[in-house]
Order: structure tokens, then sequence, then C-alpha cells
């Protein structure tokens, strides 16, 4: 007894050391798994006012682009309308903005964006008070840029594209090939399209676009441009490397969708696999 | 409240908010940041009680932390800085810096800046393993190790001139 006592005195430091080590390391792998239980984020109230007051001050460096942007996007909504205004001359309109809209979108002000990690997080200046849940799709006027992961009252933290977790349902615009999109955590600029079929069509310069399968985004939201391609597990399918639209590394502006329809279809989703056992 | 612990307190929230606001947003050839605020650990005082050192080392990287979603690798690294230091402090200021009453802030620049390079390079080594946390990227993990490190070693020894250091000529 004399002696583990001796021991504990004598190695006190060492054994702190260690154990304080210990949550450290679990704090990091927790942060590098799909897991919604990490305790170590920046959309607690403190964090999230601090960053929310730091992107405050910095915002005002870049207003200009920030304004050119969103009065581009302005522009191409309007665009968007006019067609749809003409083409619906003499219907009925009101169901364009009844309460029914298969997706709703929320603006939101980005607050801490990363690009330089394998794990990266961004933290939007809305929550659950306005109505974000976790799994929603977030976009920009360029394209996708995650999902929600954590909501705290005021804020929300986004799973960047550019982290190892992530795999979207992606496909070639205009056809249906589908793929999974992934990022292998070097290029902030560049994605890849895996587990495309060999006897896809893929030519260069063809666009990339959110799939129809995924609950999480609307079908057709841009991603990027096929910039290479290359055969790989014994050629039997495409690795694709798809140039992004959306310039990660300079984000200001971001809208969060919510899906009408997740809920009903995960439920037919869980049916499906019922069946099949 | 004795004024080596209030200017520990000071020191603690001053780098913290200079990291956060300034330092996290300088973002140098678009990802270089410097990391300041493991100054903290570097200057810390010799004589101390190494429970509340690595307790406080620890919670500072953790804080770091949840600012940058980084999980715990500020914590890890800083807190391996904190236990590695007096090995640091024994080769940079020799066998009796204990006896010596050393003040860090008011040592010679170069004996300073040997002791921030080896700092900041067990510190930035570990915290860019534990943030890429992957083996096959560990020439990534030199190259921020390198880049960043180079950043800091910069800010460090400008802040040091600042406020510490006094040219005795």
């Amino acid at each position: 007894m004399q002696q583990i006592i001796n021991f504990l005195i004598k190695y006190r430091n060492l054994l702190l050391y260690l154990s304080l080590l210990l949550i450290a390391l679990v704090f990091t792998v927790q942060s590098h798994s799909y897991h919604r239980n990490s305790f170590v984020h920046s959309t607690g109230n403190i964090t999230g006012s601090f960053l929310s007051s730091r992107s405050g001050i910095y915002d005002y460096l870049n207003l200009k682009e920030e304004n050119d942007k969103l009065r581009k996007e302005n522009a191409m909504l309007r665009m968007k309308a006019l067609v749809t205004a003409d083409t619906l001359l003499g219907d009925e309109t009101t169901f364009l903005f009844s309460e029914d809209v298969p997706y709703r979108v929320f603006p939101s002000r980005v607050i801490k964006n990363d690009y330089s990690k394998r794990d990266n997080f961004i933290t939007l200046d809305i929550g659950i008070d306005q109505g974000i849940e976790p799994d929603m799709g977030v976009v920009t006027t360029n394209g996708i840029l995650g999902i929600i992961d954590i909501s705290s009252n005021r804020f929300s933290r986004v799973i960047s594209i550019l982290n190892s977790e992530i795999s979207l349902n992606a496909q070639i615009k205009g056809s249906n090939v589908i793929g999974s999109l992934t990022w292998d955590g070097n290029d902030p600029y560049m994605m890849s399209l895996v587990d495309v079929p060999r006897l896809a069509k893929v030519t260069k310069g063809d666009t990339i676009v959110t799939g129809r399968q995924s609950t999480t985004f609307p079908p057709d939201i841009l991603i990027g441009t096929i910039r290479d391609a290359q055969l790989v597990e014994n050629g039997s399918r495409y690795k694709i490397d798809v140039a992004l639209f959306n310039d990660m590394t300079d984000i200001g502006t971001a809208y969060v969708i919510k899906s009408r329809d997740v809920k009903p279809l995960q439920i037919i989703d869980t049916l499906t696999t019922n069946v099949n056992e | 409240m004795n004024s080596t612990l209030l200017n520990n307190v000071v020191r603690f929230i001053a780098l913290l908010l200079l990291q956060v606001f300034v330092m996290d947003e300088v973002n140098f050839m678009g990802y270089i940041s410097p990391l300041v605020y493991l100054l903290f650990i570097v200057l810390y005082p010799v004589d101390n009680n190494r429970w509340s050192f690595l307790i406080l080392s620890f919670l500072l990287g953790l804080i770091v932390d949840t600012f940058q979603d980084t999980g715990g690798a500020h914590a890890a690294a800083s807190l391996t800085l904190a236990f590695v230091r007096p090995v640091l402090l024994k080769l940079v200021y020799g066998e009796g810096y204990l006896t010596k009453n050393l003040k860090i802030l008011k040592s010679p620049l170069d004996r300073f800046s040997l002791l921030l390079v080896l700092g900041v390079l067990i510190h930035h080594l570990i915290l860019y393993l534990l943030i890429y946390f992957n083996i096959s990227q560990v020439l990534q993990v030199l190259q921020m190790t390198l880049f960043i490190g180079l950043s800091s070693i910069f800010m460090g020894v400008v802040l040091f001139v600042l406020f510490g250091w006094r040219n005795k000529s």
C-alpha cells in the first residue's frame, strides 16, 4: 500500500500528463469521426458570440466583394423569375409561394470557415431558434457547402464538403450517372467523384450536380466541372477529379435548405431494408 | 493578488484574444496563420506548481480547440509542450536555471529564440499530426509544421521584442 502511494506521489506529474493527454486524444478522435457527440465544438453560446463579433469586424473588409456576389445572384434569380412568369402567363401563380414548398431556404452568415485542415468545419450564425436541425444541406450562390452537423440555439456547425468524412450523392448533369463526392484532404478547390461505373459517358468539362437520390440537397445544385478522370480498381470504375465552382476559401453568405420530404423518404428507405431482411 | 499571478492571468486572456481575433484571420498565402497562444506556456514562470501549469496549458489548448473545431489537438500539443518545457529550459539555459531565478521574458534574445524554436517545433508537430490524423499525409504535416512554425516563431519574437527583452547597450 505504502509503495503504491509512493509510486503515485513520485509520478504524479507524469500521471496527470498522461490522463489529460488521454482526454485530449479522445476529443481528437471524436472530432475525426462522423458522430454528433463531440464535446468540443464552436457552436456554444460564448464561442459562438466571440466568433460572431469577430466576423462582424472582418466582414467590413470584404463588403464590396460580398455585395457584388449578392447582386449577381439577384440578377440571376430575377432572370429565372422572369422566365417563370413568362411561361406561367395567364395561369394562377399563387402556388409559387404557398406554405407547402418542397424546400425552404434560410439565409445565414458564415462566422467561421476552415479549409486548410483535413476535417474542416464551418460555423453559421443561425440555429435551433431559426428552425435549423442537423442533416440539413447548406449551399451558397456557386454551389454546395456542406451539411449541418450540430445546432445550438443560436449557432450551427456545418461539416464542410472539405471533410474526409463526407460522401455526397452527385451526378453528371444531363445524365443519370451517379457517384459519391469525396475529398482527399489536399486541395480546397478540387474534389473527387468516385464509384462511377466504367460504362458511363464521362467527358472533360461536363458539369457535376447534386443527385436525385440525395435527401439532403435538392437535385441539380451546382458542384463543379470534370477536370480529369482515371479508371481505378482494375478498370471497373472511374475516379473523376472535380474542380469546384465554389471558392471554399472565400465564403460570406450561406443558405440552409430544409427539405419537406426528408422524413417520408427516410421512412420509405427503412421499409425497404426491413423487407430485404 | 500578487503581480506574477495577475501578469499571467492578463497574459492568458490577452494571448487568447490575440489568437482568436487577429492571428486566426491572418491567412497569409491562404493558410498560414501564426499560433501565438503558446507563448503563454513558453513564458510561464519557471518556479511553478507543475500541476496547475499542466492543467492551465491543457485548458488553454482546449479553448483554442473550441474556436477552431479541432477536437483536442491544441490541448494535446499544449499539454505536451508544458510537460517537456523543463527539459527544453535545461537545454537552453543550462542545468542550474532553477537556482538562477530565471525570468524568461528578460532573458537574451538568442536564448529565448532557441527556446521558442524548440517549443514551436514540438507543439506544431503534435498539433498537425493530430489535425491530419493520417499517417499517409505525413508530408503535409511536416509542411504545415515548417511554414506555420516559421510564422509562429516570427510573431513570437516580435512580441518578445515588443513586450519583454530590453537591449542592454
